[in-house]
């Protein structure tokens, strides 16, 4: 993030906001922190954020109930729910009322930093209005849902193909398992299991066959997108 | 349904009321039968007495002169006759004695009287045998007696039959009001037993009985409704005061450093107690939702068989399981597309978990009558019996797997999830391995 962004906090927990805090000034982000609702949805009115990190059981009532009142106050921000109603039921309820991510509590703060990241880069990003997404040697065509690596098809099944078209619009940042499940299966739910590093697995020996070696694993809670763009 | 009960008692009404009314037609019957027999009764005592006072004076040649003269005028109302010693006619409106009919005393008295019946006509008669051994009767025709009572009887007959209708349909119409009122009052509950426990009368209550019985119908609806928010809020309060403490804890843990494998084993454990009371909370939930179809929406469950199998399959694979699935397409039913996905989900997990390789792993979804039936089978090792019964109890688990992650939660949850939905539960024996069919209520073309 080349620029200075600021990222609004409206959280009555002292020790989250502290958290959450030194996560966005990590990332090189300025924060502002109200700690009721009201307060939070006037800040948030009255200057132009670029994301939202916003508690439900606040003070003055029900973060996910006060969305509309933020978008009617004319603001443009993204909305992360950060909250400890997190059961599938609850986070489904915020991403329905119009919330752009939901973040259960208790959090990891690099669970947070992939979906601020995530966030940061969707309000940047340009509208793909090309078919080609390509990273050096490997590339892949949204129409045709195809993967190539060095020229070479690369065979992927449905959900692969969805998996490594979510990565590459993630490229260079960390991503993690629940982003994974919640966005390309679109399941709220905690499994248990790791059944998504199976399809990961699957899907990066599929590539490194093919030779690339454009998923690797992050240190923590997740997987990176990284080709080595002009490589050969 | 028909209102039984009002029927009944208005039936019961109208034949009360019938029965007192022909007490009373009765008692005036036989008042105006006793008068009407006593007129009878004093004509023929006068005519007795005009022929007493002629037999008085000239004896048999007057009485038959009178005979003679009344019977020239006969109206068809009296019966006369006159006999000499022989049996011979000497004057009188017919030509003989009447078959079976015997005179008694020779005076000219009412009595003895009797009735005789003739031709369709009853005639009371005062049959005499004069001095000398003349046969002397007089009769006064009854008919205008019969006539009376019997337009009497008719009327009685109309009355009733115009009063038992009147009483039936009086019935017929209270039943009807009776079941208009009541008919909202179990609509109502109909409604509240598909789950929209917010439906209430509208408009005004009336101020009797049944206006008191949606009173206390509504009253007692706003409990229960009370009673679910409460269960509601109450699962939103633990999930909040219990996250926040174990956020604080995570943020703390995430400042430690040097000690990778430590953290990230408290991280998975704490990661474990959060599945675990969102899985009791999700269970206490879905009871409280049990049967109200608030939240549900149509959802292809054969969609969502296929991704969560789509997802579980290569961890099967992985494990050297024989893993098929066999789902018929475009199976709906109304649901919530997280929790159905979760039941398949704890499902597929615990038959993965317990397999070992080489054991086979299936999924099957196909249209069963007015179901849809999901079966999810394994040939592994089963439930062990000591544990066979209370499977789906929470924090029910074998002895034989304490080596096994898990937490007894997920059978509950299954269990809560498909109640929820109005799902059916079955298990088959005797194949081996575990086996359960959840049958799922199709969605209605109308919904």
């Amino acid at each position: 993030m080349g620029m200075e962004e600021r990222i609004l906090i409206v959280e009555d927990d002292a020790e989250t906001a502290a958290a959450v805090r030194a996560v966005v000034e990590g990332m090189g982000c300025s924060a502002d922190h109200c700690d009721t609702l009201e307060a939070g949805v006037a800040a948030a009115i009255a200057t132009r954020y670029k994301v939202i990190v916003l508690d439900r059981m606040l003070p003055g009532g029900d973060g996910v109930e006060a969305m509309a009142r933020i978008r009617a106050g004319g603001s443009t921000a993204l909305i992360l729910i950060l909250s400890a109603l997190g059961r599938a039921a609850n986070r489904v309820e915020g991403l329905e009322k119009g919330a752009d991510d939901y973040l259960p509590k208790p959090f990891e703060a690099d669970e947070l930093r992939a979906r601020l990241r995530a966030l940061l880069r969707r309000g940047t990003m340009q509208v793909l209005d090309n078919d080609l997404l390509a990273f050096g040697d490997l590339e892949i065509r949204l129409k045709a849902r195809t993967v190539h690596v060095k020229r070479t098809h690369v065979s992927v099944s449905p959900k692969e193909f969805e998996l490594i078209t979510y990565f590459a619009r993630n490229a260079g940042q960390v991503v993690t398992r629940m982003q994974l499940l919640e966005n390309v299966w679109n399941l709220h739910f905690d499994p248990g299991t790791n059944v998504v590093d199976v399809h990961v697995g699957r899907l990066r020996r599929k590539l490194e066959d093919a030779g690339s070696a454009a998923i690797q694993t992050a240190r923590g809670e997740g997987y990176i997108f990284a080709p080595r763009v002009g490589a050969g | 349904m028909a209102a039984r009960a009002t029927l009944r008692l208005a039936a019961l009404m109208a034949l009360a009321v019938t029965a007192l009314s022909l007490g009373a037609m009765g008692l005036q019957y036989r008042l105006v039968e006793t008068r009407l027999m006593a007129a009878q009764r004093a004509l023929l005592a006068a005519d007795l007495g005009g022929f007493g006072a002629l037999y008085e004076q000239r004896r048999i040649i007057a009485l038959r002169q009178a005979i003679d003269y009344r019977a020239t005028a006969a109206t068809g109302e009296e019966m006369l006759l006159l006999l000499d010693r022989q049996g011979r006619v000497l004057a009188g409106t017919r030509q003989g004695w009447p078959v079976g009919l015997t005179a008694k005393g020779d005076g000219f008295g009412v009595e003895p009287v009797e009735t005789l019946e003739e031709g369709g006509t009853r005639w009371l008669v005062a049959a005499r045998e004069l001095p000398g051994g003349f046969p002397l009767l007089v009769a006064r025709s009854l008919r205008p007696v019969d006539d009376t009572l019997a337009a009497m009887r008719r009327g009685m007959l109309g009355l009733v039959a115009a009063m038992l209708v009147a009483g039936g349909l009086v019935g017929w119409l209270a039943a009807r009001s009776v079941m208009g009122r009541i008919g909202r009052v179990n609509d109502l509950a109909d409604r509240v037993a598909e789950g929209a426990l917010d439906a209430r009368l509208p408009g005004p209550r009336s101020e009797d009985e049944f206006g008191l019985l949606e009173t206390h119908v509504h009253a007692m609806l706003d409990r229960i409704q009370n009673l679910n928010r409460a269960t509601h809020r109450l699962s939103d309060t633990i999930a909040h005061e219990l996250r926040t403490p174990l956020n604080r804890m995570l943020q703390k843990l995430g400042r430690i450093e040097g000690q990778e494998e430590l953290t990230a084993d408290l991280k998975a454990e704490m990661r474990q107690a959060i599945r675990m009371f969102d899985s009791l909370l999700d269970i206490s939930r879905a009871e409280a939702d049990q049967g109200t179809g608030g939240g549900l929406v149509p959802v292809d469950l054969s969609a969502v068989c296929a991704e969560v199998w789509d997802l579980y399959e290569p961890l099967a694979e992985d494990k050297g399981l024989e893993a098929q699935a066999t789902i018929a397409p475009g199976l709906r039913v109304l649901g919530d597309r997280n929790l159905m996905a979760q039941v398949l989900s704890n499902l597929l997990d615990n038959a993965i978990k317990y397999c070992s390789t080489g054991d086979r792993v299936s999924l099957t979804l196909e249209e069963a009558g007015d179901r849809h039936l999901m079966r999810v089978a394994d040939t592994g090792p089963g439930l062990p019996e000591d544990i066979r019964g209370e499977a789906f109890e929470r924090f029910v688990r074998a002895e034989r797997d304490r080596g096994i992650k898990g937490h007894g939660l997920g059978l509950a949850l299954v269990r809560a999830i498909a109640a929820r939905h109005g799902a059916r539960m079955t298990m088959p024996e005797g194949a081996g391995g575990f086996t359960l069919e959840i049958h799922w209520p199709r969605l209605q073309q109308s919904d």
